[in-house]
C-alpha cells in the first residue's frame, strides 16, 4: 500500500445509510452520513449480488461501521459491519425516519462533518423506535438541525431590542431576522410567547404549542429548502387521510 | 444540419438505464457493423413489445392480453392476493411453488427520497380489485426500508377498507446456520421469534 492510498483510506467509521440507489449491474450507490466525515457518496461494489453479505448490513436507520477508500467525489466501500442496538423502525416511526433522512439529504452539504448532529440523529432514531408520540421528537430534531447548519433560532428574546419574550404576549417570527412584537404588521409568522418559550425548553406537550411550532418549523424549513419539496410530508399527509 | 440516423440511434440507446454516450456509441457501432440481422430483430421486437404489451387489468403485471394467463386460470385460489413490487418477484414466488392464489404487481415501491409517493404507484387498481373480490391480502414487498414503508402504507390503506392483511415473514434462510448469517437478519429473527406449539 502506498502512502497516498493509506491517506485516502478510512477505517471503521461509524455511519448511517441515508439513501441508496442501484448502480451499474450489481452495485449500490450509498448516501452516507458518517460521524467524522459528514455526508458522503460511497459505491458498494457487488452489494446487489444475490448472496452479497452486505445486503443485511447496508440498511437505513441502522448504525454501521464502514471502511472506504478513494479521494474523489464518490468513494469505494471496502467493508461494512453491523453495529446493532437500534430496533428497526416500523409504521409511523419509519415514515418519520424517512423525513429525517430527506431533511439531511436536502440540507447537509457533502464532506462537512457534523458530529453533534450525528449523535443527535442517532438519539432521535432511538426515540422514534421507543416513543409513541413522534411530533415532539421531530420538532427537537428540526431545531437542532437548523442550529447545526448555522441558522440557530433565538426564540426567547426579541430581535434588535433583546427584550425577553413574555408568555402572555403575541409575536411574529420574521425569517432571517427573528422574533418581533406583534404590532399589527403583516410580515412574518404569528406566534404566541407561550409557544416561543416552550420551544426554547423543548416542551411540546401543550396542543397549541405543538400546532404552532409545527407550522413555524415548516415555514423555516421550506425557506432553507429553497423551493425543493419534501416528499415524505406528502406521503404522511396521504396516510393521515386514510 | 439535420441529425444523422447514426446520431439518432445513439441518442435513442441512451434511454436505457446505465447507458451513457460512450456505451451508446459502442452499441450503435456494433449493431451496424457486426450484427445487422440482430439490429433488425431488435427493432422489430421492440416495436411489437412496445405496441402490444400492456398491464393486465387484474394483476397489473405485463401482459399482451387484457387479462393475463395467470389471472385467467381457473386453478388459482381467488381468496388470496399476494402483493409484490416487481414482475421478477412474482416469478420467484411462482418458482417456489408455495402459493396458489392471485397476484398484484405494484411495478415499484414507495420511496419518498426518490419522489415516489402513493400517487406515482397508481393504487386505484388494487383498491378496485379488493373491493370487487374480497380476499386476504399478503404483502410480499421487499425487506428494505422502502419495502417496509410500502407495506405499512398498503396495510393502512387496505385495513381502512376492512381487508384482512398479512405480511410475509423474515428470518434465517432455510438450511441457514447461525454462524454464517448476518447480524441484522439474526437480530430480527430473535426479535420476531414465535412460540412453538407441540
Amino acid at each position: 500500500m502506498t502512502a497516498a492510498s493509506r491517506q485516502n483510506r478510512q477505517q471503521d467509521e461509524l455511519a448511517f445509510i441515508l439513501h441508496s440507489h442501484p448502480f451499474r449491474e450489481t452495485s449500490l450507490l450509498l448516501d452516507v452520513f458518517s460521524r467524522h466525515h459528514g455526508r458522503l457518496a460511497i459505491v458498494a461494489r457487488g452489494a446487489r449480488r444475490p448472496r452479497s453479505a452486505l445486503r443485511g448490513v447496508l440498511m437505513g436507520f441502522q448504525p454501521v461501521t464502514l471502511s472506504w477508500f478513494g479521494k474523489g467525489e464518490v468513494r469505494t466501500l471496502h467493508s461494512a459491519e453491523w453495529q446493532g442496538g437500534q430496533p428497526y423502525l416500523q409504521g409511523t416511526a419509519l415514515m418519520c425516519g424517512f423525513y429525517l433522512n430527506e431533511l439531511l439529504v436536502n440540507l447537509l452539504g457533502r464532506d462537512d462533518a457534523h458530529e453533534q448532529l450525528f449523535d443527535y440523529y442517532r438519539a432521535t432514531l432511538q426515540r422514534l423506535a421507543h416513543e409513541a408520540d413522534h411530533a415532539a421528537t421531530l420538532r427537537c430534531f428540526e431545531k437542532h438541525l437548523l442550529q447545526e447548519l448555522g441558522y440557530a433560532l433565538e426564540l426567547e428574546r426579541e430581535a434588535g431590542s433583546r427584550q425577553p419574550v413574555l408568555a402572555e404576549a403575541r409575536y411574529r417570527y420574521v425569517i432571517e431576522h427573528g422574533v418581533v412584537a406583534d404590532d399589527g404588521r403583516m410580515d412574518g409568522f404569528p406566534i404566541s410567547g407561550k409557544t416561543l418559550l416552550a420551544m426554547t425548553a423543548d416542551d411540546y406537550s401543550d396542543p397549541q404549542v405543538a400546532q404552532q411550532s409545527k407550522q413555524l418549523m415548516r415555514v423555516l424549513i421550506n425557506h432553507h429548502l429553497g423551493g425543493r419539496v419534501l416528499h415524505t410530508r406528502e406521503l404522511v399527509k396521504d396516510l393521515q387521510k386514510l | 444540419m439535420t441529425v444523422s440516423y447514426l446520431d439518432n440511434l445513439m441518442a435513442a440507446l441512451r434511454c436505457l438505464p446505465g447507458v451513457g454516450p460512450k456505451s451508446a456509441q459502442r452499441m450503435a457501432y456494433h449493431l451496424l457493423q457486426r450484427d445487422r440481422v440482430g439490429a433488425l430483430q431488435l427493432a422489430s421486437a421492440l416495436q411489437k413489445a412496445a405496441s402490444n404489451v400492456q398491464h393486465c387489468s387484474k394483476c397489473n403485471n405485463f401482459s399482451e392480453l387484457e387479462v393475463c394467463e395467470l389471472c385467467a386460470s381457473t386453478r388459482r385460489d381467488e381468496g388470496q392476493l399476494c402483493v409484490v413490487e416487481m414482475p421478477a418477484d412474482l416469478l420467484m414466488i411462482e418458482q417456489a411453488q408455495c402459493y396458489r392464489g392471485m397476484y398484484y404487481v405494484l411495478m415499484g415501491r414507495l420511496s419518498p427520497l426518490d419522489g415516489i409517493g402513493a400517487k406515482q404507484l397508481h393504487l386505484e387498481r388494487l383498491v378496485k380489485r379488493v373491493q370487487q373480490h374480497p380476499c386476504e391480502v399478503i404483502l410480499a414487498t421487499n425487506f428494505t426500508v422502502e419495502g417496509d414503508a410500502t407495506a405499512h402504507y398498503l396495510a393502512t390503506l387496505l385495513q381502512s377498507l376492512g381487508v384482512r392483511v398479512s405480511r410475509i415473514a423474515r428470518g434465517l434462510p432455510v438450511g441457514g446456520e447461525l454462524e454464517q448469517v448476518d447480524s441484522g437478519t439474526l437480530a430480527q429473527a430473535v426479535l420476531e421469534r414465535r412460540e412453538l406449539t407441540v
